[in-house]
Formats: C-alpha cells, structure tokens, sequence
C-alpha cells in the first residue's frame, strides 16, 4: 500500500490517465447497464407490478399474449380465485386532437379481479365503466390530463381518463387500463372470444383444456418481442467493456512494471520482499479502480438526476454493486498478470548494471 | 572477528562452450571496523564477487561465512532476510527508488522491518555527516549525483547492517567529494563498527583503505 499511494502520488499524470480511461469505460458500463435494466423494466413492470407467477395462453399463440385469443369453449373449466384475473390485450393508436398520437397497449381487465383492484393510481380514480379508462403516466408526461378522451384505432367511440398509474408499461408501450368489454369491442369480431389470457399469482396454477395452455411467467417474459435480443445486446457491450478494461489494467500495468524492473531488482537486494512489491502491483490496481469508479459513479448519478423522465433509465443500487465489484475484480486480475514478471526478477541485476 | 569470509569459492556462468569462469578459488576476509578496496579491470569478476558476498547469487562451489553462518546453502526467504538486516547495499545508480523521497526511502524499510532500524536521533546525525539534513523531503531526481549517492549510502545504513557492500561508490563524484565520501566510509567502518567493502577502479580511494584485495580474470591478490 505504501509504495503503492507514495508512486500514484509521484506519477500523477501516469496514474491519473488510467484513472480517466477506467473512469471512462465504468461510466460507459454504467449507463449500459442502467439503460438494459431500464429497457428490460419498461418491457415487464406492468408483468411485475401485477406480481404474475404464470399465464394462460392460446396454445397456438406462441407464448405471445397479443397472438393470444381465449374463446368461451377454451375458459369453460376455469376456477378463477382471488389469484388470478382474466386479461384482454390489443395494440391501439390513441389519438386526441388537442394532444400527441400515443402507441399504447390496450388492456382490459374485470372490475372484481385483481389486476384492476390493485391498480396503483398517483391521480384520479379507477375506471368504473366501460368508457373510463385509467392510463400509464407517460401519457402524464406528454401532457394528457384527467378528463381529455381518447380515440382508440380511429373508433368512434371515446374513452375518458379517469386516472393515471404508475409503473405500468408493457413492451415499452404505456398501459390504457378499460374494461373486457372494451377490449372485445376494440377487436371487433368474433363474439365467443372472453380474453387474451388468464394471469395467475400463483405460482402451482395449470389450466390446460382445450386451446388454453399454462406458461410459466419467465418464458413468457423471454418471448415478449426483442427482449431477449435486446438484452443479449446489452450483455455483449457490458461484457466487452470488461475485457476492454481488463485489457487496459493489465497492459499499463505490465508497461509500468517492465519500466520499473530495475527499482524491483534494487528493492529485492535490499531485503524487501517480493510479496511487498506484488502488494503494491495489485493494491495500486485496486486504488485505481476504486478512484475510477467512484468518479464513475459520480458521473452517473449526475447523469441519472439530469436526464428527462423518458429516458428509461433506471440506476438501481444492484448496478452499482456488481459493477463495481465487476471492476474490482477485472482490477485484481489485470495486475496478476505483471505480477509473474515481479516474481521473477533477479536481484543480482541490481548490481553492475 | 570476520564477519564476512569467503573460502573457495567458485563462480561459474553457463555450460559448455559458453562457460564463463567469473571467479576462481577466492578467499576473502573482511572484519568489523574495516575498509577493504577490490580494484581490478573491467571484467575480472568483481560485480560477480559482490553479488556473491551480498547473497544476491549462489557460488558455483566454496562456502560464504556471514557472522560465522555458512550462507551458500540458505534459502529465498533466509537470504532475504539477511539481505534486509545484515547487508546494506550502495549500488553505481539508480539505487535510490524514483518515486520516494530520501525520507520515504527509509519509511519503505520500516515497513518491512519493524525493529532495529536506526533511531531518529542517530539518524540525524548521520544525515548530518553526510550533509544532506536538508534534502530528505526531495525525490532522487531533484539531487545531484553526489547527493543521490550520500542519500544511498544514508539508505544502506538505516537498517543497521554489519556489512556494507559498495559498487563503484565514487563514479560520479568529483575529487573534493572523492576524499569526504572515502573519509566518511573510514569514519562508519570505526565509529559504527562496520566492515566495508567497496568495489572500484578509483585509486583515489586507496589511503582510506585497510586493506586491497586485487582482482584479475576471476582471481582475488591481497596486496595490502
Ligand atoms: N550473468 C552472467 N552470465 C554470464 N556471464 C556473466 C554474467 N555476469 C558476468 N559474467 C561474466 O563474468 C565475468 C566477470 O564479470 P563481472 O561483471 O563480475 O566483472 P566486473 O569486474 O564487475 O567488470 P566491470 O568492471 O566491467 O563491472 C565477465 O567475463 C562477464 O562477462
Ligand atoms: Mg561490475
């Protein structure tokens, strides 16, 4: 530690470089990650936020819910509990002449059912018929207010905002909580269809009779459109930002090192120990990286309080831990590498050189 | 007594063809309280004898007393320590570490040696001697060459070794700091009681000497 501070401090311009460069590329790491989580919330909060264990779906739907149709024949042997709620979902175009076009996902949920009764409102009230519906407060933010209605798909009908939820996007697109009846009229057709699907709070539920099938909730999750490939995205960039940084660690420090191998063959002769100087190799890795990061960390904080609301980012404290955990362990490996040249340096060559 | 004595001692540099004998059968002897001078040419073997008598190499053969312990056999960890405790080192150059001040160059030796380091008091006074008091908080490459020498020897001596072992100490000092350097190394040899030994091609240094040893292709004379 103590060579290892007394050298940073001597070699400011050296160390604060790498300082910049690993500041650079956990800032980087960060906002990757905190966009991936905030991407991959905005696809499943509403999912979240309902608690859903798992979901009943048209067998030949694809694991897709707005694939999925439930036909009365399909639901005739369901016992729904408190646990479970009966969903119709559908893409709409909502449209108010005084306000912007909003791509929304239409969900009609039952009065007496959970999905509707655990509806977290921040303004207004619940939806009480069928031409109220209470919407995602991103329609908040682009500046709907209780009271405007809305055009759904070019329908004639008008749909009134009685209330604004929170958290309750799907497929990155705002939530319009209406009714059933709602939904069915907005598919327009087909008079047995009951609903898209069956959501279930717990855990053991299974319903398979005719078209319906039963999925677990992650599946479902994995086959919402691009989630999987954006994640795989995010994970590829995060994952190269590590080696790159890894790469970095270790090719400075080795650079150093080698400079240094003299200083190491004169501290050898004079009794100090190898495990001293490969000490000071790693230690001086980990004060970089801690430096780095925390100006990373810095950065990101501030960049998380300056961004608009509408950029789904979202900074949560598990991105903070395993990034820079992750860091500080890239740190320590990348100055294991020079530290084998360390263990070989011959202290005989600290003299008639 | 002697604290340092070499017997027979052999070093050889690789095999077959390329086989070097950097130094043949040498017997060397050192007491506390003395300076002894290896002169010689380029190549006669006398940065090999250094490194052997500073446990630093193994010889090829022969035995290396050091306080009356044979140390041809000790291990890493053994020598190492000796290194720390019994032998200060004044190498040619860049012996001082860059980025440490001449005060830190001490601190680093307290840290891995917790006890028998010189006092602050007998350190002020050495530092005195070597009129650098006032440098101690300048890094090596804001001193001058003398001053960076006087600092290493300061360093070789803050752990309090029996031995110390000086390569080329006068290379880069003029006459004038020749005789103070020379009359210094006198002084630490009877004051401190230290054996000195000190390896150079300068006979200026000559009169401090107790005795010299005179080294040719891998052969030690003692002349005087
Ligand atoms: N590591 C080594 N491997 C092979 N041969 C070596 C090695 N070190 C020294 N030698 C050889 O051993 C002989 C003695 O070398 P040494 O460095 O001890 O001489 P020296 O008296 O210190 O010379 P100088 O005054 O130039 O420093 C030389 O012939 C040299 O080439
Ligand atoms: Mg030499």
């Amino acid at each position: 530690m103590f060579l290892a501070i007394k050298e940073i401090k001597r070699e400011k311009l050296r160390y604060g470089l790498i300082i910049l460069m690993i500041f650079l590329i956990s800032y980087l790491i960060f906002i990757l990650s905190s966009l991936a989580v905030g991407l991959a919330s905005e696809n499943t909060q509403a999912i979240e936020s309902w608690d859903a264990k798992q979901v009943v779906l048209n067998k030949n739907a694809n694991v897709s819910m707005s694939q999925s149709l439930l036909t009365k024949d399909d639901l005739s042997k369901t016992k729904l509990t408190k646990n479970e709620a009966l969903l119709g979902q559908t893409l709409v175009v909502a449209k108010n002449s005084n306000r912007p076009q909003v791509s929304a996902q239409f969900i009609g949920v039952k009065k007496d059912q959970f999905i509707y009764d655990d509806q977290e409102l921040i303004a207004g009230r619940k939806a009480k018929k069928d031409r109220e519906v209470v919407v995602d407060q991103a329609f908040q933010t682009k500046g709907y207010k209780l009271g405007d209605k809305l055009e759904l798909n070019g329908s004639a009908n008008k749909y009134r905002i009685v209330g604004f939820v929170k958290n309750a996007k799907i497929n990155i697109a705002p939530i319009i909580y209406g009714s059933l009846a709602s939904w069915r009229k907005l598919r327009q057709g087909m008079p047995n269809i009951k609903a898209s699907a069956i959501i279930s709070r717990n855990a053991n539920y299974n319903y398979n009779h005719a078209n319906s099938k039963t999925y677990p909730i992650a599946q479902f999750i994995k086959k919402l459109p691009g989630y999987t490939a954006q994640n795989m995205t995010f994970q590829l960039m995060i994952g190269f930002l590590f080696v790159i940084s890894l790469i970095i660690i270790a090719v400075f420090l080795y650079i150093l090192t080698m400079q240094k191998m003299h200083n190491f063959a004169v501290m050898r002769a004079q009794g100090i120990p190898s495990r001293t100087l490969v000490a000071a190799t790693v230690s001086q890795s980990v004060i970089l990286v801690v430096v780095g990061v925390i100006i990373g960390l810095a950065a990101m904080w501030l960049t998380a309080k300056v961004l608009p609301a509408a950029v789904p980012m979202s900074f949560t404290p598990q991105i903070i831990l395993s990034g820079t955990c992750g860091m500080l362990l890239t740190g320590i490996i990348g100055s294991l590498i020079p530290v084998r040249s360390i263990l070989k340096v011959d202290p005989a060559k600290a003299i008639g050189e | 007594m002697a604290v340092i004595e070499l017997k027979n001692v052999q070093k050889v540099y690789g095999t077959g063809a390329a086989e070097v004998q950097a130094l043949k059968q040498i017997d060397f002897k050192a007491n506390e309280g003395e300076v002894v001078l290896i002169m010689g040419p380029s190549g006669a073997g006398k940065s090999t004898f250094l490194t052997i008598a500073g446990s630093l190499q193994k010889p090829t053969s022969g035995q290396v007393y050091i306080n009356g312990e044979d140390i041809a056999n000790i291990s890493a960890k053994q020598s190492n320590a000796l290194r720390l405790n019994q032998i200060g080192f004044v190498l040619q150059a860049y012996n001082l570490i860059p980025f440490l001040t001449v005060k830190e160059q001490f601190e680093l030796v307290d840290h891995v040696k917790k006890q028998g380091n010189l006092n602050q008091a007998t350190m002020d006074k050495l530092l005195e001697q070597l009129g650098i008091t006032g440098l101690v908080n300048k890094y090596p490459s804001e001193l001058s060459g003398g001053q960076q020498q006087r600092a290493a020897i300061a360093r070789a001596l803050y752990a309090n070794p029996k031995i110390l072992l000086a390569d080329e100490p006068t290379a880069s000092l003029d006459s004038k700091n020749v005789d103070e350097v020379g009359q210094l190394f006198k002084k630490l040899a009877q004051n401190y009681q230290k054996a000195v030994i000190l390896v150079t091609h300068d006979p200026r240094l000559e009169k401090y000497a107790d005795h010299i040893y005179e080294m040719m292709d891998g052969e030690m004379i003692k002349k005087q």
